[in-house]
């Protein structure tokens, strides 16, 4: 089976000399399809950095990322927006739905920018967002959800375009422990289900618990790379 | 609705005082234009008219070589064809013709030079104010007694005479090359609001000063103004050819009052420079508060970035942004200006007797409107905003979404 993410010698570097920061060095890292995968570590190891990397909103210092076979560093900015939009979904520690569009809207927003017809649109979002638990609050403002709610719309959002992975930066940190396991629950549910492939990043004992791989990384280096049975 | 417009508009309603600050900074730039170009055109008609129609005319016509010395000895010898021409105009309403010599007006008390003035007294009063600056005795009667002298307020100060006092008025004989003097008793007396007439000029009759002056039927010029006032400053029509002969000449204002012309163009270089101050203003407010809001959405910017947005549909986002505060401010600002323009053009401004670069604004000046206003000028603002709205939408499409969303993913 083709790996839909690896990363071959990837390093990424901040400041010079003295100040030199080595955020991620020489990482390499390969995931399959369908897995449901945790980058864990201590805050400041580089779990962000190689998320941001792998997602290509990030450019290394050097090393190549490769999703699905295609080198990212060689596309060009449109390429790399539409690769994103079409085959990538984000999912961020602080919700960041956009605050004048309704949960459906913000849903409906990369469909959108994919040309999907509206019928279609409306009909995957009141779908997704059903899937998620915000059946009938469809047309709430983000700051009208709770933290919670907020951050399920964020995975509706990051699911609906049917993305081939899913990239989440410690989705949970925001929420309370009873409703970050119940949304990763969520998320492993559709992972199963959808068969899409998740990395996300964590440094809580109980949502590592969830993950079928685990990555570890301190210092910008992986140091355990462990494959637990489901 | 398309996806950036909802964006656009909702974004627009988010930070209402912002907008509104905005709106209002480009509305205000529109409306103080408004109002500075009607005061302007106002301030220019004014002048001109003052300048013109308070005794010049809009136009006159002298002997080609008259104006170059003031020399009596040229004068129009073809009255009657250039009255006959100036008839013929459809473009000019009035005319007046003028004989006139520089002399020496004499009282009991002093002497003075000054430029005689002969006029036929009901064409003139077509012509000139004179008739309607009478403060004191009677506008000259072409059928009363060929002694009645017009002078300035100034002038009867100078001489210190009153109504009915006699004045001595000496002039050069063309015809004897003598001195002639007759006496005069002055039949009233005249306040045109300029130093330069009042105490420059006397009016007698014209018959009386052609036969002083010993030129015959002849005069020195023919003052005239057209229908319309505005037409006065175009130098290409033709009735400037057409009342002109191989010894005779019609300009203009423009020629004739040269300074004053120059003084008319600056206005509009007055007009730029207002402009530009205006404008700098305006597109520095305008930067800042696309700024201040792009600062504040950064995270947002980086979100809709990493989710697959292109760069340029957030530049374009940003400029539809621009675009529909724009709009709306336009609107706001066109009928700001033309509610402010109309109320002080009702109202008017009255300068009492100020001289303004040596014309005596004899009207009280009334801002007015016209069609540029709302044509040219919203447009300058538009392309003003829009050019103040590329480099924050430049700006923010080059935000790198990892910086933007620094602490998270």
């Amino acid at each position: 089976m083709k790996p839909v993410i690896e990363t071959r010698n990837l390093s990424r570097h901040y400041g010079a000399g003295d100040t030199l920061v080595k955020a991620l060095d020489d990482v390499n890292i390969v995931i399959e399809p369908g897995e449901f995968t945790a980058i864990v570590g201590p805050s400041g190891s580089g779990k962000s950095t190689l998320l941001q990397l792998i997602g290509g909103l990030d450019i290394p210092n050097s090393g190549k990322v490769l999703l699905s076979d295609k080198e990212i560093s060689e596309m060009s900015g449109s390429e790399l927006s539409d690769f994103r939009r079409d085959h990538i979904g984000f999912i961020f520690q602080a919700y960041n739905l956009i605050p004048v569009l309704s949960a459906a809207e913000n849903c409906e927003y990369i469909m959108l920018l994919q040309g999907i017809p509206a019928a279609e649109r409306k009909e995957r979002v009141y779908k997704m967002l059903a899937e998620v638990g915000l059946e009938g609050r469809e047309t709430r403002l983000p700051n009208q959800l709770s933290g919670g709610q907020q951050q399920r719309v964020a995975v509706a959002r990051a699911m609906v375009s049917q993305p081939d992975i899913i990239l989440a930066d410690e989705p949970t940190a925001n929420l309370d422990s009873q409703t970050g396991m119940d949304l990763l629950d969520m998320m492993h549910d559709l992972n199963r289900h959808e068969g899409m492939t998740f990395v996300f990043s964590t440094h809580d004992p109980k949502i590592m618990e969830r993950a079928s791989r685990l990555i570890h990384i301190e210092d910008g280096r992986v140091i355990k790379d462990e494959r637990r049975e489901d | 609705m398309g996806l950036t417009w909802k964006l656009a508009l909702r974004n627009i309603l988010r930070n209402k005082r912002r907008t509104f600050l905005t709106m209002l900074l480009i509305s205000m730039t529109l409306a103080i234009l408004i109002f500075t170009d009607g005061y302007m055109k106002a301030m220019a008609d004014v002048m001109i008219r003052s300048a013109t129609r308070l005794y010049p005319g809009d136009g006159q016509i002298h002997h080609v070589e008259y104006l170059a010395e003031r020399d009596g000895e040229k004068q129009i010898d073809d009255v009657a064809g250039h009255i006959a021409a100036l008839q013929s105009e459809d473009m000019i309403a009035s005319y007046s013709p003028r004989a006139l010599d520089f002399g020496m007006v004499s009282s009991t008390a002093n002497n003075l030079a000054v430029q005689v003035v002969g006029i036929d007294a009901d064409l003139e009063a077509s012509v000139s104010k004179l008739k309607l600056s009478i403060v004191d005795g009677e506008y000259l009667n072409n059928e009363g007694s060929d002694s009645q002298i017009l002078i300035g307020k100034a002038l009867a100060d100078l001489l210190e005479v009153d109504l009915g006092d006699r004045l001595v008025v000496s002039l050069n004989n063309y015809d004897s090359d003598e001195i002639d003097q007759r006496l005069f008793r002055v039949s009233g007396i005249f306040h045109m609001n300029s130093n330069f007439f009042d105490k420059g000029l006397v009016f007698i009759q014209l018959a009386k000063a052609q036969e002083m002056m010993g030129i015959g039927d002849n005069v020195h010029e023919i003052a005239f103004n057209f229908v319309d006032e505005g037409l006065s400053g175009d130098e290409s029509l033709p009735v400037w050819k057409n009342l002109s002969t191989d010894t005779t000449v019609a300009e203009g204002w423009t020629s004739l009052m040269a300074d004053l012309a120059s003084i008319i163009s600056m206005f509009d270089f007055s007009m730029f420079i207002v402009g530009g101050i205006l404008f700098v203003v305006a597109i520095l407010g305008v930067i800042n508060a696309m700024f201040m809001s792009i600062y504040e959405r950064t995270y947002e910017f980086g979100v809709i970035i990493a989710i697959g947005t292109r760069r340029m549909s957030v530049l374009t986002l940003i400029l539809v942004e621009g675009l529909v505060m724009c709009i709306g401010s336009l609107i706001i600002g066109a009928a700001l200006g033309a509610l402010i323009t109309v109320i002080i053009g009702n109202v008017g401004i009255d300068y009492g007797s100020m001289e303004f670069s040596g014309v005596a604004l004899a009207e009280v000046l009334r801002p007015e409107l016209r069609m540029l206003q709302f044509t040219d000028l919203p447009f300058a603002v538009f392309v003003m905003t829009m050019v103040a709205c590329v480099y924050p939408a430049i700006h923010a499409s080059r935000i790198i979404p990892a910086t933007a969303l620094h602490k998270s993913l």
